[in-house]
């Protein structure tokens, strides 16, 4: 997933540094999307934590690019990797570590979302 | 304790959290991305709110339909950012190293709050723990903790000479 930084994208208003939360965004998208792509079909999902590190300060004047991975997948919860890099040279910026339900309907995220988190 | 002394205690905790307010807002006014979501200051009786007004743009899931993560995710760490900023003496601009949340709760389409605690606050770094919730306090629908580090003097001292 690649993201082209803009103006209101910035952390500070004298600097061009992206913020970060955009960086966050970023990674709950694209970890979102490799749920889907991980379980080859279309069902809701839902973000159970997130979890960033942020390596750089990202550059408000390169795109960025998110790679994610889905490195497991059970019937109710998969587990996802995201790495932001700086699209120019390649240089990591962040790294996300996600966990998503899976087929959330409604109301039903609200038990499932519960359960896990009392484990 | 006296009656006088009571209400002046009152008084001053008011006039603390008045000064709070206005601190959290002008910093929260110098992050772009803070205006672009809509954030607002709301202050309460000793606690200073971070206000997200719902917006269609800000719709993750419209089956649901939910407020996206990453807009939960922004809520918590800019609430974290401005806590730490306006608890630091000299009022050092934070850097986010981590930051962990987790989501308790299907975040609706509707005004969202969120309060930080800091948890500790060091020379060079802070933890601040930021807890969201919709219309019932009692109700979180998400918690998230939030590393920040601070800029040592020495650096920023050789920026103002490099500059």
């Amino acid at each position: 997933m690649r993201l082209t930084p803009q103006s209101w994208m910035f952390a500070q208003e004298d600097t061009k540094e992206i913020c970060t939360s955009l960086l966050y965004s970023l990674a709950d998208s694209a970890g979102g999307l490799a749920v889907i792509a991980g379980a080859m079909e279309l069902m809701p999902i839902a973000t159970l934590d997130l979890r960033m590190d942020y390596l750089r300060p990202a550059n408000g004047d390169r795109a960025l690019l998110a790679v994610a991975t889905c490195r497991h997948l059970t019937d109710q919860v998969a587990f996802i990797d995201c790495d932001i890099f700086c699209e120019a040279d390649s240089e990591l910026l962040a790294t996300a570590k996600a966990t998503f339900m899976r087929n959330t309907h409604g109301q039903q995220f609200h038990s499932d979302g519960l359960k896990k988190n009392s484990v | 304790m006296s009656k006088t002394d009571d209400l002046a205690q009152q008084r001053s905790r008011a006039a603390e959290s008045r000064e709070k307010c206005a601190d959290w807002k002008a910093l929260l006014e110098r992050i772009p991305y803070a205006q672009h979501l809509g954030l607002q200051v709301q202050c309460g009786d000793a606690v200073v709110l971070v206000y997200l007004p719902c917006n269609e743009t800000l719709i993750g899931n419209f089956m649901l339909p939910a407020l996206h993560g990453g807009v939960v995710g922004a809520l918590i760490e800019l609430t974290a950012r401005v806590a730490a900023q306006s608890k630091d003496r000299d009022k050092r601009c934070p850097r986010i190293i981590d930051s962990h949340v987790n989501y308790l709760r299907s975040a609706k389409a509707q005004s969202t709050f969120a309060s930080a605690e800091i948890v500790r606050q060091g020379r060079r770094s802070s933890l601040v723990s930021v807890t969201c919730w919709q219309n019932d306090k009692s109700k979180p629908i998400a918690s998230g903790q939030v590393q920040l580090l601070l800029p040592t003097i020495a650096a920023e001292q050789e920026e103002l000479h490099d500059s």
